[in-house]
């Protein structure tokens, strides 16, 4: 709008003002007018000064226009508010312009010089050229209450110049008022609308106007006067010597206009220091910058973000209260001792009790005075005095000049001891005279109270004296003194006179001053001289000779004071004495009151703190106050110090009751010399008081509290608890005597050493480097300010620099100060036992794996616990070979255990990790078709006949504790189980080991018919067998049934503990123990000593006879969740008495199926109750870790190995697919370098053909002999490690896949055609066999036992083929079943057998990681000798131990005779050389029943030879002639495989 | 010879802009702190909400540890990362949460930021920038090198048991 538009400037103006007025509204209240005048005025001076000032100014234009426009800013200001405009403005104006238009004047008078100042008229111009355009804007009517004022400045703008104008401009005022009326009346357009041009200021004029309300300060110096206080001269702190920082830069000029803006406000001054500057910071930019700096990343570590290594050092001395470890001197000893405890007031004293102590107070006093007797001391001095100067007097004539010049020294001697004599006696006899007072006092009190409460009594004691001599001495002391008061008063007299006479003469000239003068002097001396002279100088006052002493006045006062302080003649010299021998009065005769108080004293106590440097190291024991209110301790404590005390005080405290202990009063002790010693020291009362104030409600007076004894209770008193404590502090004496005091030296040790102490560099005594003494040079030659806090590092650096030695950082810190803080050292923290033990289990640490309440306190945990453990560490090295019987064995036992701990170590940690099906349960959906079928169940009649096997629900391990698991064991039946032959009988029976393969396995069974002899089916004695199933310790058996053929049907129930109660599935799956199955044959014997007795009573003895045993580990029935089927019945090769039964009628029926069968057979059925998962995951998972934690196959490789495991997986899920495996090093290796031909031992090759049969049998026989270590349980739950063959020829111990890679590779040697199986048996699991191919025929080979079945054996263990291995290929079974009667072992087909090499993928020609030939140690004859005696005796002891009850005795001659047969066992390998034993036995033990076997085993240690023997139970034979025999076999092979053989038999004789 | 038994769990998260959270955790204490027992470092779940931007972790803590020392307190450092639609796994942010030195029970929350990319890393998507070693977030030095953006915030609830601190002049 432009009819505003004239209008915007201002306003701005006065919306925006200038920086020096900004304050100035706060004077509004003041008259306008007045205020007016001030400032005009101010102003007026203000530039004149200026003006005189700035005249060399280079631009006064600017400066005056900043004076001029002063004025007019400030009545703009003003106008703000509407009222003060009216009246102030038509008053104000004239004087204003009167003055404004003198100082403009003579500013103009300068300003003309300058051409470019605008002139006058141009501003005229300029202010009216908007005043133009009002009417207009009038007009308009557009004008706005603002508008006004605006006005007004413009009007105070050129006041100076036009007077007229104003008038004008009031006049246009008023119209617009008026106008403003009718304002909107009678619009049209075109009233409100006008065409005007568009504005332009230009730019000049913008400058002008801008300079208006700009302010720019002078750059020019600001006087010093002006920035100081008035009259204040500039201080320089410098000069005066103290430190001012050095201040930062900034230009003169930048200075001079911050000083001259800085005066313009209000309180400007403020900002200027003393010396006149601009106050501020000596450096007042911050020391780090706060913008972070631009790092490249690739740049190293930043100078400054080194580290400097500072040697940890142990605060020592940083309090002056202990002693640094250098200097050290031992402890010293301080003795305390507290006595007692008196108190002289307490709230619970009676009014008596205050008397008493007031009393006793007084006569202590009185007896501290007698002993020092002062009074008779002065007496003594002044009678010596008198005589000597009468000595003197009369002695004068000697004419000795130095005795006559002592004379008045004398005489002044006599005066002054009269003088204190006089006062001691008048003390003496106040004290008395109290003492007597209170006594008085308490004796009234007792009469009045009607009881006693202290036992004080005062007897005054009188000491008659001569009347006549004392009235005689009395009177010579009375004369002597008045004879020289009158010498004195005389001396006195001539004095004064002399003065007199010359003060006359001075008064005889100044007649009128001198009276007065003379009498204030004598005023001021009579003051000093005694009082018998007073009234003699008060003669004297007037300028009249001065009057001789009246000898009857000074006799007088003599004598009045003698009567007074004196004893008088005659009268008995009072000695007072306290006795404490009066009786108290009995509680029960007191009052009330009384009684109250005394209970409450009773009930009262009071101890003793000692603190020592305010820190409380004893007390003493709490005592009762006792009735006459003192406290005996009688307690001396010793304070062992390592420094000089610094405090000792004593805390007294009251105990009221049980509870309430207050704090009576505080006695600081003094430190004691050195010189006092204990035993020296005597005993110190120290005064103590306290200010509580206690008010009682009983006869006690309290504390603090006024009371009086005056009826009237006038002359009131107030006593505060107060009291003594008896103690002496000393330095105890060490051995020797020598007194344990701290060296002098610390006494003076105080802040300064301590402060010394804790700069650590001062301490260590750093650096010497040479950039150092460098710095330090230039320091001094910088004169820095030492005082400069700035400096005060580099000060410090350089003291220690000019110290100190060489220190260079070597190595780095990590949390420094940590040891310093710790709470406990490392070493304390390690002893622990329950973090040890805490952290033990969570280690899982065998022995405290599942250890399950760790106790809470550390007292509670035996250090037994860690026994175990600790013995187990350190004997980890050690090499045991006492349970090994064979250095080599033990070593290898050894080794075994290392890479058991290696292993186990290395995946505990993965097995926590868990895969999503660890964790989830997800059932599935059932799909539609399952829910038809389950729903067409539910409509299917019920039919109890035939009971279906129902889903068992799995049981996740967490939630399983003792108890809750059951092994059942379902014996069915059994077949073929030996019988007991007749003894007579003698057959024949061909040997086997002749028969060929071809021969074993046709189907023509007539090979192997016995000779049948008719009677033998009659003949044959029954078998009574039983089935013990021991499961941990834990015995079930069977009912006994008949026949070779038993039924039995039976479920034994046994228990399942999991080891250290621990149910996870890692834990079950180590679990170790075997489940041993064993049938015995039940035997009767008539027990009937007497033919006789048999009539009346059956006596029989049971014995059991072991026949054979199956043993199933405990974890192949909990992988495989049940175990069903007919297990072979491990039948020693010979049983004494048994015979394998040939039944005539059964040969016909079955051979077919049973033609291969030797030995007997039992079917099972076990299972875990309730099912608990198989934690099979978690070597899956170890497995695919350990592929990717270290291997040396090719990465394609492995690659394809993984696709084709994939492949064959995801078609046959349940058949396990192996193509690589773990090495004893923990690397992947393919599967096929495993398999090369190697050469079996040649002595084995020697003794039979080679490719023969035989030559097969034996070298399987060795492999099995080598002994079997479970790799499921040493490294429970984790993996399977394939050692190559010559490391388990080593070793001596593997699982099958050793046992078969073994046997594989030596029939590859031999030249066969052999192949590894992967696959699943029974009772094994996942396990490993070797097939062969002989002669069209494929045989398979069960590596750990040796032995060999047909394809279609029914009897085979192996139950499932999942893969077949050879050296160059792995062929997966991809046929629909995998039994391996039912499948086709031709690998050429690829429908069957898919092969991971083929034509897609060739043989890379993988290199075998076996060695090229094996080497053989030679079998050692004699090691075997000593370890067959020795474990033949091993065995004897234990058969002895475990018939503690009975006698075992020992059958040399049978025992000789089973060690004759155990060679020829081994040389036939076991087989069908029974009967040649029993008709050997036979013959030569005819008169006993023998009943025995012998027992095969390879030979790994000690311990299982023994379970073995355990577990036939030949030891429990419980007749009473019982003889054993026992022998024992060692058999040596190549490579120390040793083939064990014992031979235990029992013996009855026969009546 | 103290003991500070830690329990509690991670509740859950709240307020990043991506969805599908799981969070790594570790406990930093300094070195006169020992484990004695419980896992010191672990991973929640992926937590894929339905309706909100809040994850629920619910994933419990458990830590029992013995000091000799006051120095280097426990503190929690939480990652959070996020699985996008593809499984590919991005940081969402770094917190760290000093366990309370008061015994009770504490509900914390723990404010987390991520480091943010340069210009031409933030247009090409989610893979976002990460420490070289996550233990930087909890330690207090060089952290100005970093520039990041904050993401959202943690819940915790924390129960602090300590034992015989008192022993060592530790009034908690």
């Amino acid at each position: 709008m432009s009819a505003a538009r004239p209008s915007d400037s201002p306003e701005a103006v006065r919306e925006l003002p200038p920086v020096p007025s900004t304050s100035r509204t706060s004077f509004a209240e003041l008259s306008v007018r007045q205020r007016m005048r001030e400032k005009l005025k101010a102003a007026r001076t203000k530039a004149e000064i200026t003006l005189s000032q700035e005249e060399p100014s280079p631009d006064p234009r600017r400066l005056k226009g900043i004076r001029e426009r002063k004025p007019g800013i400030r009545l703009d200001k003003m106008s703000d508010n509407e009222k003060f405009r009216e009246m102030p403005e038509s008053e104000s104006h004239l004087p204003s312009k009167v003055k404004f238009c003198d100082s403009v004047k003579k500013l103009k008078g300068k300003s003309t010089l300058q051409n470019d100042f605008p002139s006058e008229e141009e501003a005229y111009n300029f202010f009216t050229f908007n005043f133009d355009a009002v009417p207009e804007k009038m007009k308009a009517g557009a004008r706005k209450k603002n508008g006004l004022n605006e006005e007004e400045e413009v009007e105070e703008e050129c006041v100076e110049t036009h007077e007229d104008e104003q008038e004008e401009d009031e006049m246009d005022e008023d119209v617009c008022l008026v106008k403003d009326d009718d304002l909107f009346i009678g619009q049209t357009d075109e009233d409100l609308l006008v065409m005007k041009p568009v504005d332009c200021e230009s730019y000049t004029e913008q400058l002008k106007r801008e300079k208006e309300f700009l302010f720019v300060p002078s750059m020019l110096p600001v006087p010093a006067s002006e920035k100081m206080p008035r009259n204040m001269q500039p201080r320089y702190l410098e000069d005066e010597g103290l430190y001012t920082g050095e201040r930062p830069f900034v230009s003169q000029s930048n200075q001079n206009i911050l000083e001259n803006r800085i005066l313009r406000q209000d309180q400007g001054k403020e900002w200027f220091g003393d010396d006149g500057k601009i106050l501020a910071l000596p450096n007042p930019i911050k020391q780090s910058s706060t913008r972070p700096p631009i790092f490249s990343l690739e740049e190293g570590i930043a100078p400054e973000l080194e580290t400097v290594y500072r040697k940890a050092i142990k605060m020592t001395s940083t309090n002056q209260y202990f002693v640094g470890p250098g200097d050290f001197q031992g402890l010293f000893q301080l003795d305390i001792d507290i006595s007692g405890l008196i108190f002289t007031h307490h709230p619970c004293f009676s009014r008596e009790h205050v008397l008493a102590a007031k009393l006793a107070q007084l006569y202590d006093q009185y007896l501290a005075r007698k002993q020092k007797n002062l009074t008779k001391l002065l007496t003594d001095k002044l009678h010596a005095l008198r005589s000597a100067v009468q000595y003197s007097i009369e002695g004068g004539g000697d004419g000795v000049p130095v005795a006559q010049q002592s004379i008045p020294e004398y005489k002044m001697e006599i005066r002054q001891t009269r003088r204190l004599r006089d006062t001691e006696q008048e003390k003496d006899r106040t004290l008395l005279k109290a003492i007597i007072k209170v006594w008085k006092q308490i004796k009234s009190l007792r009469d009045f109270q009607k009881f006693t409460n202290t036992p004080m009594k005062l007897y005054m004691r009188k000491e008659e004296v001569d009347r006549k001599s004392d009235e005689k001495a009395y009177e010579a002391e009375i004369q002597a003194e008045i004879k020289e008061l009158l010498e004195e008063c005389m001396e006195e007299y001539e004095k004064k006179m002399e003065e007199y006479k010359t003060e006359l003469q001075d008064w005889k000239s100044w007649k009128k001053t001198q009276k007065s003068k003379k009498k204030k002097k004598k005023k001021v001396t009579h003051v000093d001289e005694e009082s018998e002279d007073y009234d003699f100088g008060e003669e004297r006052i007037k300028p009249i000779p001065p009057k001789m002493a009246n000898s009857l006045e000074i006799e007088q006062q003599v004598r009045e004071k003698a009567d007074n302080c004196r004893r008088k003649p005659g009268e008995p010299i009072l000695v007072p004495e306290l006795t404490l021998s009066g009786s108290i009065t009995p509680t029960e005769q007191c009052p009330r009151a009384e009684v109250v108080r005394r209970e409450d004293v009773k009930k009262r106590s009071a101890f003793i703190k000692v603190l020592f440097n305010s820190k409380e190291v004893s007390r003493t024991v709490t005592r009762p106050i006792s009735s006459d209110f003192r406290v005996h301790f009688g307690q001396i404590f010793n304070l062992q110090i390592i420094n000089w005390p610094e405090s000792l005080k004593l805390q007294i405290y009251e105990t009221t009751g049980i509870s309430s202990t207050t704090l009576l009063a505080e006695v600081f002790l003094p430190v004691p010399e050195t010189a006092v010693l204990t035993g020296s020291a005597p005993l110190e009362e120290i005064e103590f008081s306290s200010d509580q104030r206690v008010m009682l409600d009983h006869e006690g007076v309290g504390s603090g509290v006024s009371f009086s004894f005056e009826a009237d209770g006038s002359n009131k008193m107030t006593l505060m608890t107060s009291g003594k404590v008896s103690s002496s502090v000393s330095w105890a004496a060490g051995e020797r005597g020598i007194p344990l005091i701290p060296p002098l030296s610390q006494q003076n040790t105080g802040i300064p050493s301590a402060l010394k102490n804790i700069d650590a560099i001062a301490s260590i005594g750093t650096s010497g480097l040479t950039d150092m003494k460098k710095l330090a040079k230039w320091a001094a030659e910088a004169k820095l300010d030492p005082n400069d806090p700035n400096n005060a590092a580099l000060m410090q650096l350089i003291m220690v620099t000019t110290s100190g030695e060489a220190h260079v950082p070597d190595f780095f810190r990590l949390e420094q100060l940590q040891q310093e803080f710790n709470f406990v050292s490392d070493e304390e923290f390690n002893r622990s036992k329950r973090f040890r033990l805490l952290q033990l289990r969570n280690e899982e640490v065998p022995e405290f794996r599942n250890y399950k309440q760790v106790p809470s306190h550390e007292r509670e945990i035996s250090e037994k616990i860690f026994q175990d453990y600790e013995k187990r560490v350190q004997e980890r090295d050690v090499i045991d070979s006492k349970n090994y019987l064979d250095a080599h064995r033990a070593v290898v036992a050894n080794y075994l255990q290392k890479v058991r701990e290696s292993v186990i170590s290395r995946f505990l940690i993965a097995k926590h990790r868990f895969l999503l099906s660890d964790l989830v349960n997800e059932e599935e959906i059932p799909s539609l078709g399952i829910l038809g079928l389950s729903l067409f169940k539910l409509a299917e009649p019920k039919r109890p006949l035939r009971p279906r096997r129902k889903e068992r629900k799995k049981v996740t391990a967490q939630n399983l504790s003792d108890g809750d698991i059951k092994l059942l064991v379902n014996i069915i039946r059994a077949y073929d189980i030996p019988v007991r032959k007749p003894v007579m009988s003698k057959l024949q029976q061909p040997s086997k080991s002749s028969r060929s393969f071809n021969e074993m396995f046709a189907a023509s069974p007539s090979a192997q018919s016995p000779p049948n002899s008719p009677d033998w089916a009659f003949n044959q004695v029954l078998v009574r067998p039983f089935v013990e199933v021991s499961f941990q310790r834990t015995v079930c058996r069977t009912t006994t049934a008949e026949g070779p053929s038993p039924c039995w049907n039976e479920e034994l129930e046994l228990p399942f503990r999991a080891p250290n109660g621990d149910y996870s599935t890692h834990s079950l799956q180590s679990v170790k123990d075997e489940v041993f199955i064993n049938v015995f044959d039940e035997v009767l014997h008539d027990a009937v000593e007497d033919d006789r007795e048999r009539g009346s009573g059956i006596h029989t003895h049971i014995e059991r006879h072991w026949l054979g045993c199956v043993k199933i580990p405990f974890t192949t029935i909990y992988f495989q969740a049940r175990i069903d089927g007919t297990f072979k019945v491990n039948i020693p090769p010979v049983l004494l008495g048994y015979s394998k039964e040939k039944n005539v009628g059964m040969e016909r029926g079955y051979d077919s199926v049973r033609n291969l069968s030797e030995g007997s057979y039992i079917t099972l059925f076990i299972t875990i109750e309730p099912q608990l998962i198989p934690g099979e995951s978690v070597r899956e998972k170890m497995n695919e870790m350990l592929k990717k934690f270290d291997t040396q196959e090719d990465e394609k490789l492995l690659q394809a190995a993984e696709k084709y495991e994939a492949e064959c997986t995801s078609k046959f899920p349940s058949r396990q697919c192996l193509t690589t495996v773990i090495d004893l090093d923990g690397k992947t290796v393919f599967i096929t370098r495993y398999i090369k031909p190697l050469n079996p031992p040649q002595e084995l090759l020697d003794a039979v053909p080679n490719g023969s049969q035989t030559a097969a049998e034996l070298v399987a026989r060795y492999v099995a002999l080598i002994p079997f270590l479970p790799d499921s349980v040493s490294f429970a739950g984790i993996c399977d490690l394939w050692s190559t063959s010559d490391q388990f020829l080593y070793l001596l111990a593997g699982d099958e896949e050793e046992h078969a890679v073994l046997l594989c590779n030596y029939f590859l040697g031999m030249g066969k055609k052999a192949w590894l199986i992967i696959g699943n048996a029974i009772p094994e699991g996942p396990t490993a066999y070797v097939l062969t191919l002989e002669q069209s025929q494929y045989v398979i080979w069960n590596p750990s036992t040796g032995c060999f079945y047909g394809q279609y054996d029914t009897f085979c263990p192996l139950k499932n083929v999942y893969c077949l291995i050879s050296c160059d290929n792995i062929w997966f079974n991809m046929q629909e079943y995998d039994s391996p009667g039912r499948i086709n072992f031709d690998i050429s087909k690829p429908k069957h057998w898919k092969p991971f090499f083929s034509r897609s993928l060739p043989f890379p020609g993988l290199h075998s990681i076996q060695p090229e030939e094996l080497t053989y140690e030679h079998s050692d004859k004699a090691a075997a000798l000593e370890l067959q005696s020795r474990i033949e005796k091993i065995l004897k002891d234990k058969i002895m131990e475990w018939r503690p009850t009975r006698p075992t005795r020992w059958n040399r001659y049978c025992t000789s005779t089973l060690r004759n047969f155990l060679p020829l066992l081994e040389q036939n390998h076991g087989k069908d050389v029974e009967d040649d034993h029993q008709a050997e036995l036979q013959k030569q033990l005819g008169y006993y029943r023998v009943s025995g076997f012998p027992i095969h085993m390879p030979y790994s240690e000690v311990r299982p030879l023994i379970e073995a023997v355990h577990s036939t139970r030949v030891h429990t034979i419980d007749v009473s002639n019982v003889e054993f025999a026992l022998a024992v076999y060692v058999h040596a092979y190549p490579q120390n495989v040793l083939s064990v053989w014992i031979y235990v038999a029992s013996l009855v004789r026969n009546r | 010879m103290a003991e500070l038994h830690l329990f509690g769990e991670i509740e859950g998260a709240s307020g990043f802009s991506e969805r599908r959270l799981f969070c790594k955790w570790g406990l930093h204490a300094g070195g006169a702190w020992t484990l004695l027992a419980g896992a010191g470092a672990g991973q929640t779940q992926v937590d894929d909400p339905q309706v909100d931007d809040v994850a629920h972790w619910g994933h419990p803590l458990d830590m029992h540890l013995a000091t000799k020392g006051l120095q280097g307190w426990p503190k929690l450092l939480l990652e959070v990362w996020h699985v996008d639609s593809w499984g590919r796994h991005g940081l969402a942010g770094y917190g760290v949460c000093a366990v309370p030195s008061a015994p009770g029970s504490h509900l914390l929350t723990c404010v987390t930021w991520s480091p943010r990319g340069s210009p031409g890393q933030r247009l090409l998507g989610p893979g976002a920038p990460r420490l070289l070693r996550p233990e930087a977030a909890a330690s207090a030095g060089e952290r100005f090198r970093l520039r990041t953006e904050s993401a959202g915030t943690v819940q915790l609830r924390l129960g602090v048991l300590p034992r015989h601190l008192h022993r060592f002049g530790v009034a908690l």
